[in-house]
């Protein structure tokens, strides 16, 4: 009998202990959050994980336009703090979600998340109600059912992506006689291939469609099927490890006069020393400039490194600007609510803001500007075309809704 | 067309022969002391990594890479298999997958805080124009992963069949007592074999660098590929291992080019599924003795 | 009679309500951190019951978690099918996915099972990514809000509610199945596949089993988790999910049921007290669950052992295996057997082994062996090494197959009969390598002898040991009497595996006397006991004859033991039989002589 008392001993001390490592509370409030001095902003995303890349940005970026604002005397007379979380998978990230809105009680939430996991969150925070905000998900099912309370903001929906990636073939005299496409068959490129397909499909154009698994590195089939079938336009749906390897390989199998379009993932710096020579490639970036591009994107740079302390291959990238102007944006809202804080109050000023961002607050011109209207929670609806030259990415125009 | 087909036989070939490695080293753990070792493909991840370092960051002579790694992998690991294995030597058959299971993805993630990238890139041994054969185009560094990856699994099982090594790790997996009582000592035929497999990891990782960049899926990449070769091959033997993973790269790339890019992973499981079935000693095994 | 139930197979179920409980006192955040655990604590027990039990590794418990979630969730956003009938029927599609992984399975051990289950993984995601008119591909699903009854199941309570109790009924049955004959019986298919066997335990069909039960629960789990993580995509139940669920059981304890609560619901929780330090998340719990494997190898279950057993004044002396609490008093009065009694030197021949011939290649290994034992005589059957007596013996048990000739028991062939059929015609054995199973208590060891152990069967009598049924205590009032009647009475709820080997021997002799057989096969049964052991044993062996009209069939090299022990002998040389008869008279023959020294015949 001693024999199962110990387990059972064990079983109930652990739950007590999660009891005792947090204080019962309340249900959650329109007005957690706030106080007399302070406002506390909630983060979801991966810090750990192959989806690092894109969680580790979010949360830097975000910090940086914190104490950015913090220094000028914060909002409302109150400072801003950052309360993150690390979720990798859709399961985590409805827990981290969670644990922000009822147990954290923060009064906005930031899903600096890829799209699986915006999804799940996405899901539940439509039924509570609190303000979210969507930096990273561009797959539908996060944007449908419409909620009143979900913002998404510079990654723009897949039907835009698509829509400007076809547009870049064209750019510069490009005439683009067959397509092809190499998409990953992971969530996020198997969305912009469903609209790329039907944004295609519409304008008659002829294309085919090859495929590869996540952290694929052997594209010679896929490359060679789509050399059989004369393509000379191809754009890729995935990673800048995935692309970089896939556009390596094409040349090293005598694919030339092949205009290259990445998607939006696959435009890094990271992309180039995998090539060696990038010139010519070409993608959409989801901020105006790319680091290094302009004055202020260096001192953006600088002002990372500064924050971080060393700046990691790669970095920044697009998540870090995004996130960093995404707090300008609700910082923006929350002074629209004059200072009335609750949460229909933040939603009725978010829905309302226009031309919200950085440069409005004094902060760096990093980003586009995002607009609001009651029925379209989609803040921005622009991209930049980038291309390399000279062994750098660089945005030379930019795309907007038509 | 054929053109094509050679195409795409090359490319099979080329991770074919990092499988091969991968496979051998797991296959030779496995001789001497009866383990898989699931944290493999991390140590090929850190030799891929090392050549980063070496190449990229500290810029010095790519032979080197070649020499200092393998011996350092291999050092990390015999230190790995002194700390964590040892005392888990009489351990159950799962509690060693799952300690080896986890020392991988530990060893993913030390590395991935180190580095909080997606993927460091390391440039080719060698960059010159490529060779082209009847139309099929293969680049120098295609041939160098090729040959140079065959050659060293090669000879690698020449000395484990006639060195004086090979012949101990191979009486300690027969049988350990009867093996100790010839004069061979536990402690040290594992620690030599792990540092062995380290060591062949830790090549393959350098030869895999440039053609597939440094990241943790790597680490998983190598892991399974390795292992579904091994299995391919029979799992004990050597050469089993070498064509195993020869055949492994060779089927998905066909796969890939000729059923579908998507289902590339279905297929070749499939493919393993029926060797499993009609001979589940493997494709190549080594001949064991029947016992009456 | 019911208090016997009440601590050792109830407790699981208990501990899981209380956590449900004590979770709806909490605040919403830990009752969603709760329930999720649960889950994971069944899945855990169910892998318990695959891995620690059947000793078969998996690799597919992702792909079969989320087999039952989309089941579940697909047929009540497709066809509208009501919540608690998707669970059921995501039950069954894991119990097929299960089986389907055994078909191939139960065939491999090691890392071929290894390579089974993850083609089984890899081929199964697969196909739910690209299957996207059905399974939405890879950006997922919505999950609906269940409905039960007309109870919408929509907040952290109901769910936790609704979670607790379902897990807990799961873990029960599970934890009966694990803890009755079904269990042990699993064990010691996959402890000791040739005693198993021996006993009529299918080895293949407990395998298959352990694979479908495991499977059904995991199934059922995942269709119980789906509406909680409220969107379902492939990727959530890969190969490294897979990894992660394997370790339950191993590191929580792979014998037992709490090891699999401890390891499920442990690993899952782990990662909310290490949100702290969120940078460095994988590498601490990866490094935490080396430190555990490393330390404790019999998993937390061990650890906790370890530590409160200074807590407490009794030390737990018991390993792995939970015998059941043995009746107050012992029998005095030796079991009724079966057989008509008969006199010792009956002439009626019991079996009859005839023209008995196989090679090995060229090896002519046993040429027209014949063999007649008596009803309750004592045979033996002596040899030099590589005479054939083993393979003659195999053949007779049922493990090697005769090419030619006839082997007859009581009216009945023995011919093209698997092994496992031996038990239920009368006739038992013993092994030559003492082959006992090491786990099990002694008294569970005997029960097994006992026979009826189809897996159907063993889960009927597992009910039946949980509610303390009659069936189950006659089982334990006869193999106790078995193990009175070889000495052994006092070390039933030892574990065999700490006997000593002349005990040992023992042991076997009362599990293949249990069940009364009319004859046991005995294999080499003094080789490495001392002669006041050998002496003993012999004893041993005329007295049980004696007593319950069992005839026996002795192998051995000790000459003096077998011409005391039997009455009648056969003496085998290259493969065929030399010479038949009285042992006094056979052993002083001169061919016998020279098969075994060499002697020359003529001096």
């Amino acid at each position: 009998m001693t024999r199962f008392r110990e387990p059972c001993i064990y079983l109930a001390s652990v739950v007590i202990a999660l009891a005792i490592s947090c204080a019962s509370c309340p249900s959650i409030a329109e007005e957690q959050g706030v106080s007399a001095t302070g406002i506390t902003i909630g983060g979801m995303g991966a810090l750990t994980g192959p989806t690092a890349f894109i969680g580790t940005p979010g949360r830097d970026g975000m910090m940086l336009a914190i104490n950015e604002i913090n220094d000028k005397g914060g909002i409302c007379g109150r400072k801003l703090t950052l309360q993150f979380e690390h979720a990798s998978s859709p399961a985590e990230s409805l827990a981290a979600v969670k644990k922000l809105t009822e147990q954290d009680k923060v009064f906005v939430v930031v899903l600096a998340s890829g799209s699986t996991g915006a999804a799940a969150a996405a899901d539940y925070v439509r039924t509570n109600g609190i303000p979210t905000y969507n930096l990273y998900g561009s797959t539908p099912i996060i944007r449908e059912p419409f909620a009143k309370n979900v913002f998404h903001g510079a990654i723009v929906p897949v039907e835009v992506a698509a829509r400007d990636l076809i547009a870049m073939f064209y750019d510069d005299g490009g005439n683009p006689q067959k397509f092809g496409i190499l998409a990953g068959t992971y969530a996020f490129p198997q969305a912009t291939l469903t609209a790329v397909e039907a944004y295609l499909k519409e304008k008659k154009a002829d294309y085919v469609v090859e495929r590869f698994d996540q952290s694929a590195r052997d594209f010679t089939s896929q490359l060679v099927s789509l050399s059989r079938q004369k393509v000379d336009s191809v754009l890729i749906l995935g990673s800048f490890s995935e692309a970089g390897f896939a556009v390596k390989q094409a040349r090293e199998i005598g694919m030339s006069n092949v205009r290259w379009v990445l998607d939006g993932s696959a435009v890094s710096k990271a992309i180039i020393p995998i090539l060696g020579n990038a010139d010519g490639l070409r993608g959409y970036f989801n901020v105006p400039y790319f680091p290094g591009q302009t004055a202020s994107m260096r001192e953006f740079e600088e002002r990372l490194k500064t924050l971080i302390g060393s700046m990691p291959q790669g970095r920044p990238n697009n998540y870090d600007m995004i996130a960093y102007g995404s707090v300008f944006v609700i910082a923006q809202a929350i002074q629209a609510t004059g200072c009335d804080l609750s949460w229909p109050k933040l939603i009725s000023a978010w829905e309302n803001l226009k031309d919200a961002g950085p440069t409005k607050m004094g902060g760096l011109d990093v980003t586009f500007s995002e607009s609001y209207t009651p029925t379209d929670h989609q803040g921005n609806y622009r991209l930049g075309a980038a291309i390399v030259r000279n062994g750098e990415w660089q945005v030379y125009r930019v795309l907007d809704k038509p | 067309m054929l053109v094509e087909l050679g195409l795409v036989l090359i490319a099979g070939l080329k991770f074919g022969a990092i499988y091969a490695l991968a496979a051998l080293g797991l296959v030779v753990v496995h001789k001497a002391t009866k383990t898989v070792n699931f944290a493999h493909g991390a140590f090929a991840m850190l030799g891929a990594f090392a050549s980063f370092l070496i190449v990229v960051q500290w810029e010095w002579p790519y032979w080197t890479a070649y020499l200092l790694i393998p011996i350092t992998i291999g050092a990390v690991a015999a230190l790995l298999e002194f700390v964590i294995l040892r005392p888990l030597r009489r351990a159950d058959m799962f509690t060693v997958v799952i300690a080896t299971v986890f020392l991988g993805i530990a060893l993913g993630e030390a590395f991935r805080l180190t580095y909080n990238t997606e993927l460091l890139a390391v440039p080719g041994m060698f960059a010159g124009s490529p060779f082209v054969y009847w139309g099929v185009i293969i680049t120098q560094e295609t041939l160098w992963v090729i040959a140079g990856a065959l050659v060293t699994a090669v000879g690698c099982v020449i000395v484990f069949r006639y060195g004086k090594l090979g012949r101990g790790m191979r009486a300690m997996a027969a049988s350990v007592r009867g093996a100790q009582i010839c004069g061979y000592s536990v402690d040290q035929v594992y620690m030599v074999a792990w540092c062995l497999g380290g060591a062949l990891a830790g090549l393959a990782g350098v030869f895999v660098a440039p053609i597939a960049g440094v990241s943790v899926e790597l680490s998983i990449a190598v892991i399974t590929a390795g292992f579904v070769a091994g299995v391919l091959g029979g799992f004990d033997s050597l050469k089993g291992a070498i064509l195993g993973g020869l055949l492994l790269g060779v089927i998905e790339s066909l796969a890939a080019a000729y059923i579908s890019s998507a289902m590339k992973n279905c297929v070749s499981f499939f493919l393993l599924f029926f060797v499993l079935m009609w001979r589940p000693e493997g494709l190549f095994p080594e001949k064991v003795a029947r016992r009456v | 009679m019911f208090k016997r139930f009440a601590f050792g197979g109830v407790a699981p179920f208990v501990a899981v309500l209380l956590c449900t409980v004590l979770g709806l006192a909490l605040e919403n955040y830990l009752k969603y951190v709760i329930a999720i655990a649960l889950v994971s604590m069944l899945i855990g027990v169910a892998l318990v019951v695959l891995v620690g039990l059947a000793r078969c590794i998996t690799l597919a418990s992702g792909a079969v978690m989320a087999i039952g979630a989309y089941t579940s969730t697909l047929l009540m956003t497709r066809v509208g099918i009501p919540y608690l009938i998707g669970l059921v029927c995501a039950a069954a599609t894991g119990a097929l996915a299960g089986w389907l992984i055994a078909l191939p399975g139960t065939r491999f051990r090691g890392h071929n099972l290894a390579m089974v289950t993850l083609v089984f993984q890899a081929v199964a995601i697969i196909l739910l990514r690209e299957a996207k008119w059905l399974t939405g591909g890879a950006e997922g699903i919505h999950v609906p809000q269940p409905v039960i009854f007309g109870w919408r199941v929509a907040n952290d309570a109901d769910f936790l509610l609704l979670i607790g109790l379902l897990s807990a009924v799961a873990i029960l049955l599970l934890s009966i199945l694990v803890r009755g004959p079904f269990g042990k019986n699993l064990q010691a298919a996959s402890g000791n596949e040739i005693a198993a066997e021996a006993f009529g335990i299918s080895v293949p069909a407990y395998l298959r089993a352990a694979f479908v039960i495991s499977s059904m629960a995991v199934g059922f789990s995942g269709a119980l988790a789906a509406p909680r993580i409220r969107i379902l995509d492939p990727e959530s139940f890969g190969v490294l999910p897979s990894i992660f669920m394997l370790a339950y059981p191993i590191v929580g304890g792979m014998q037992s049921v709490w090891g699999g609560l401890l390891g499920g619901g442990g690993l899952r929780i782990l990662p909310e007290f290490l949100r702290p330090v969120a940078d460095f998340q994988e590498l601490f719990f990866a490094s935490l669950v080396i430190a555990v494997v490393m330390f404790f190898p019999g998993g937390m279950v061990e650890l906790l052992r370890r530590s409160t057993g200074r807590l407490f004044s009794r030390t737990n002396k018991q390993l792995a295996g939970e015998a059941p609490p043995l009746p107050a008093i012992i029998p005095a009065e030796p079991i009724a057997h079966v057989a008509p009694t008969m006199p010792a030197n009956s002439s009626e021949v019991l079996l009859r082994v005839e023209g008995i011939d196989r090679h090995f290649g060229a090896l002519h290994a046993v040429n027209a062996a014949s063999i007649t034992v008596p009803v309750g005589g004592i045979h033996g059957l002596i040899g030099p090494n590589g005479a054939g007596k083993t393979s003659l013996f195999n053949i007779i048990s049922g493990f090697l197959e005769a090419e030619q000739g006839d082997i007859d028991f009581a009216g009945t062939s023995l011919l093209d009969r698997p092994a496992r059929d031996r038990i239920a015609l009368g006739i038992t054995r013993t092994f030559q390598h003492v082959a006992v199973f090491g786990q099990l208590s002694c008294l569970e060891n005997v029960i097994i002898g006992r026979g009826r152990n189809a897996v159907v069967d063993s889960i009927k009598q597992s009910f039946d040991h949980f509610v303390g049924g009659r069936a189950a205590e006659a089982a334990i009032r006869e193999a106790l009497a078995a193990l009175d009647a070889v000495g052994l009475a006092d070390q039933a709820s030892k574990p065999a595996s700490s006997l000593s080997l002349g005990n040992q021997r023992r042991l076997e002799l009362a599990r293949a006397i249990v069940s009364n057989p009319r004859l046991i096969l005995l294999d080499e049964p003094v080789s490495g006991l001392a002669s006041d052991e050998v002496e003993e044993l012999r004893q041993l062996l005329s007295r049980t004859s004696a007593e319950r009209q069992i005839a026996m069939l002795v192998v051995e090299h000790n000459i003096p033991f077998v011409a005391k022990l039997c009455r009648t002998l056969s003496v085998m040389g290259s493969g065929a039989i030399v010479a038949e008869g009285n042992p006094k008279e056979v052993i002083t023959r001169p061919g016998v002589r020279q098969l075994y020294f060499g002697e020359q015949t003529a001096a």
